[in-house]
């Protein structure tokens, strides 16, 4: 037996690491041994010298014999797992082909989840970047209509709460809006958080520079314009130029000074901020007074101990007092306590838990193929086991010896999976339609690897048994017997019919779920949004208020008229339409109001009528393609502050005035005593999904009102001839020669808005379809083997078979009938599980049941494909020597 | 190992039977002793250097099998005495009957068929 230089090396070290105390022990008793030998031979007559030559020629090579005995020192098991790591290495390089494949297709399905596992753990409760963020929560402030809808607080809600609630350490206000740079170059459109001050020693935050809010900078009347810079801002507009600190920076046409910059990574709860405001200068001192104006989200930290039930329980409590102290305006108005986790990763969650479960699927049929061959395998050494077994191995030995060669190649395989994984995340991310969060970095890395460490032996152990299993049944006397096969064989087909039928059960659960993504997608892109998105780009200007007269009360004008900037649009080549509204379809920059339609009584909080108001010009909804049932659009004369006129949206007209002629009625904003004026309906356009695909977030209708030249913020809608995206460059060149200090963004084509309401399905539906793709390969590939085995087994039968007159048509049909029966069995099973996946998967689905054409097509795919698998074989066997087949055995 | 014709060559598994037999009958024995004993029941000189006892040794007293102390021998030298434990006893018993079942199935394929 020859010592590997590798083992030895092992064995050395292993060596360093005992005590001297059995290395001395040894060599003290070879030592003695010696002595006493050579006592023998000097009795014999030797000189001492010649005894000692003897002695060592008898006792053999000492330190070959030491090394050999230092082997059994290492624990006994580590050692004989050694041995068997080392036999399962031999026996892969054997069998080369069937290494391979099992390898290969482990590997696959390893790489698959460790994949997957790296997305989902990406976005797991600790991927928050903000210390102890399960202690983070938001408030929403809720009102109970029809069904519960969520909502914003208010300012003096949010300060009643902050008040009286004693199970939060610190509770913030934060906002987002948009605000013009200016004084630097082009004007450009920053993205503003108004924060309170306890908002960053809430996230734990500190600046890398400066400080954050104090306590005066929060206080309402007293306004004082600070601002705190995000570091990627901070160095893309100023440098990263730290003397920037105490310096005024023109925010909307007001000089903030700058007091902090935030470390890098820092983006704010909203993950984009590229700077901070004091919240109170986010609105006048009256508009905050408002208690029934809410809006925005209130951030939490629980007290370490607290539990969110508890919160919420003390936030119900606290609603009740405010529902009684101010009905008005808080009737039916609760609290939610919601995790920020939940807020900013769950629309990723059901997702990636699906397409985990999935992939798990894949790698339950790649090992169903893994145990196959396993199995096939095992049967050619059902000799060699018996005779080990006849040598004295014990049942747990060959157990230990067969489930540590499944682990090896299991962990070669996990290996290979770990690198894949690695390359494939990278593609499918780069690939991706869905952008997940700035501090979401799915990757490969100890913790992933680990997950695919503990899999891989599992999987390993798994594969082990299953052999061992049906090894276990083997008895000696039947295994030494050449041809003793009846019931092993038997046994043997059986277990392996069973992972066949399973792996074509699993391929079908995955082939249906990606049929029915499939179909969700069709469905998503099918919804009519109720206008016409093709050639349609949008973009937003906010155009700047002269600074001529700073002292004067009132609003400065506007540098510009948003008109000229249409007329200017409209004048280029390939546009054939162009319009000016408040705000585009699915911009999310909804705002809506509460109504009252006359002669419809007094209505409560949870009836009361509210709508989404827009502000458009005439043409608007002939640019968009919005249709107009009745009446007409708004006249030029019309486009004036107070003009009394209203088009509204079909829901308006069904809900209040079913079969009657819409035009003329009248409705008012707020409730019927408020003292707003009565507005005539003039037209009733279509609804329209403006807010969101597939569905509108709530059912509520649309208002549009005549657009007043008078606002700064203004969307452009452009049709256009050809494709919109080649237009992009030059609507903001004729907006720049207008006034560079006009800042052009949120350039979206209306496709590309709606394109990104179905990202996430796209994506979900793109990585499911690589599983089912793999999942039928992988079963065909297992029926195939299968079959194969089938054939070779039989082929005895077969010569008979034909030397007695059967045809070739006859055998092939056998053959593959047996097959049929295989495959049919696994879809039938298969398909009865399917039916619980619509209620797994009714989160992510969007009109389509499970009887859909496209999942009975994906069966049929299967199914035709397995039969396929069983063919190749049939022939095989149709194709088998009478002569041949009766002689082989 | 080379093989000579004369020799017969130990299989695996069988030199931990002979040592614990060897032990059961002669009592405790040190290193030498036990290959001196090996030597002599053996007709066959067997390829046996006696260095090749020692990872027996320390196998069978690493299952428990054996115990091994050190005492002087008759001549007054330190050597290490092995002795056959209960467990060890168990054992041989075991492995006796398990070699006769098979070596009686060697026969019988070998000479009878």
């Amino acid at each position: 037996m020859s010592v590997s230089a590798g083992r030895r090396f092992l064995l050395r070290l292993l060596t360093l690491l005992r005590s001297r105390r059995a290395e001395d022990n040894l060599a003290r008793e070879i030592d003695a041994h010696l002595q006493l030998l050579a006592d023998k031979f000097m009795a014999q007559g030797m000189t001492a010298g010649e005894a000692r030559r003897a002695a060592l020629r008898s006792f053999g090579n000492v330190a070959h014999h030491k090394d050999l005995t230092r082997d059994m020192w290492t624990f006994p098991s580590l050692d004989s797992i050694r041995q068997d790591i080392r036999y399962a290495l031999r026996t892969l390089r054997r069998s080369p082909g069937f290494s391979v494949v099992a390898i290969g297709v482990l590997a696959l399905g390893i790489a698959g989840n460790t994949a997957m596992f790296s997305l989902l753990d990406a976005v797991r409760l600790r991927a928050l970047p903000y210390p102890d963020a399960e202690q983070l929560v938001v408030l929403w402030g809720n009102v109970m209509r029809t069904k519960l809808e969520r909502r914003g607080a208010s300012y003096p809600d949010f300060l009643d709460w902050r008040a009286q609630a004693t199970t939060f350490d610190g509770m913030a206000a934060g906002d987002e809006t948009r605000m013009t740079l200016s004084g630097r170059g082009d004007a450009s459109r920053i993205l503003v958080e108004t924060v309170s001050a306890s908002y960053f020693p809430l996230l734990r935050a500190t600046p890398a520079i400066g400080r954050t809010f104090d306590a005066n900078e929060d206080v309402v009347p007293e306004k004082i314009a600070v601002v705190v810079l995000s570091d990627a801002f901070w160095r893309r507009e100023l440098g990263g130029d730290p003397q920037i600190v105490s310096q005024p920076l023109v925010l909307d046409a007001r000089p903030y000074t700058v007091i902090g910059i935030m470390p890098p990574g820092f983006r704010g709860v909203g993950d984009r901020a590229d700077a901070w405001i004091p919240f109170v200068m986010s609105n006048s001192a009256q508009g905050l007074a408002q208690r029934g104006s809410r809006g925005f989200q209130v951030l939490a930290r629980l007290k370490s101990g607290m539990s969110r039930p508890q919160a919420q329980a003390e936030m119900d409590a606290i609603s009740r007092r405010l529902e009684q102290a101010y009905p008005e305006t808080n009737e039916k108005r609760g609290v939610e306590v919601a995790p920020l986790d939940e807020e900013l990763l769950g629309e990723f969650r059901p997702a990636l838990r699906a397409l985990m479960i999935a992939v798990a699927f894949v790698l339950l049929i790649a090992c169903a193929n893994v145990a196959n061959l396993l199995l096939a395998r095992s049967e050619a050494r059902q000799r060699e086991i018996a005779v080990r077994t006849a040598m004295g191995a014990g049942w747990p030995r060959l157990l230990r010896q067969l489930v540590t060669e499944s682990c090896v190649f299991t962990g070669i395989a996990a290996a290979l999976g770990v690198g894949l994984a690695a390359v494939g995340l990278g593609l499918l991310l780069r690939t991706s339609p869905v952008t997940f969060p700035s501090f979401v970095h799915p990757h490969v890395d100890v913790r992933t690897a680990s997950f695919t460490i503990a899999l891989s032996f599992i999987v390993g152990t798994l594969l082990g048994l299953a052999p061992a299993m049906h090894s276990r049944v083997a008895r000696l006397s039947d295994a030494l017997k050449e041809s003793a096969r009846g019931s092993v064989g038997r046994r043997a087909r059986f277990v392996r019919s069973a992972l066949v039928m399973s792996e074509v059960s699993l391929a079908v659960l995955l082939l249906v779920g990606a049929a029915l993504m499939i179909r969700t997608v069709q469905q998503l892109v099918a919804v009519d949004p109720g206008f016409d998105p093709d050639r349609v780009l949008t973009a937003r200007v906010s155009i700047p208020r002269s600074a001529s007269d700073p002292s004067s009360t009132g609003a400065a004008p506007l540098v510009v008229s948003a008109r000229t900037l249409l007329d200017r649009v409209r004048a280029l080549p390939g546009v054939t339409g162009a319009s000016l509204v408040s705000d585009p379809p699915l911009s999310g920059l909804d705002s809506a109001v509460f109504y009252t339609a006359e002669g419809q009584g007094v209505s409560s909080a949870q009836t009361m009528p509210r709508a989404y108001v827009h502000r458009a010009l005439p043409d608007f909804f002939t640019t968009m393609g919005i249709p107009i049932r009745y009446g007409r659009t708004f006249l030029d004369s019309e486009l004036a502050p107070a003009s009394g006129v209203v088009i509204a949206s079909e829901q308006v007209v069904t809900r209040f005035w079913p079969g009657q002629d819409p035009i003329g009625k009248r409705i008012k904003l707020g409730p019927l005593a408020s003292t707003n004026p009565w507005l005539t309906i003039v037209g009733v356009v279509r609804e329209v999904k403006y807010r969101g695909l597939p569905e509108n977030p709530t059912a509520d209708p649309d208002l549009y009102f005549p657009f007043i030249d008078r606002s700064q913020q203004v969307s452009l809608v452009i049709r256009t001839a050809t494709n919109p995206v080649g237009l992009i460059g030059s609507v903001r060149q004729v907006i720049r020669e207008v006034d560079p200090g006009i800042p052009v963004f949120g350039v979206f084509t209306m496709s590309e808005r709606i394109a990104d309401q179905t990202a996430q399905s796209r994506f979900t539906t793109w990585v499911l379809a690589a599983f089912a793709a793999i999942a039928l390969v992988l079963s065909a590939i297992g029926i195939y083997g299968v079959m194969s085995y089938l054939v070779a087994q039989r082929t005895r039968e077969v010569g008979i078979r034909i030397a007695l007159g059967a045809t070739r048509r006859q055998i092939v049909r056998l053959i593959v009938g047996r097959g049929t029966l295989l495959v049919g069995s696994g879809i039938v099973a298969g398909a009865a599980a399917s039916i619980a996946l619509q209620g797994v998967m009714s989160r992510l689905l969007f009109q389509v049941s499970i009887l859909d054409g496209a999942t009975i097509a994906a069966i049929g795919v299967l199914a035709a494909t397995g039969v396929l698998a069983c063919y190749v074989p049939a022939l095989r066997a149709a194709r088998v020597d009478p002569l041949v087949a009766l002689r082989a055995e | 190992m080379s093989s000579k014709d004369n020799t017969v060559e130990l299989l695996q598994g069988t030199l931990d039977l002979i040592v614990l037999r060897a032990l059961t009958t002669m009592g405790s024995l040190h290193a030498y002793a036990l290959a001196e004993r090996l030597a002599q029941v053996s007709d066959h000189p067997l390829s046996l250097n006696q260095g090749t006892l020692y990872p027996a040794l320390v196998r069978l007293e690493q299952r428990g099998w054996i115990k091994g102390t050190w005492q002087k021998t008759a001549n007054n030298r330190d050597a290490k005495f092995y002795s056959i434990t209960k467990a060890g006893e168990r054992a041989l018993a075991k492995q006796t009957e398990r070699w006769r079942r098979l070596s009686g199935l060697v026969d019988k394929l070998l000479l009878e068929s």
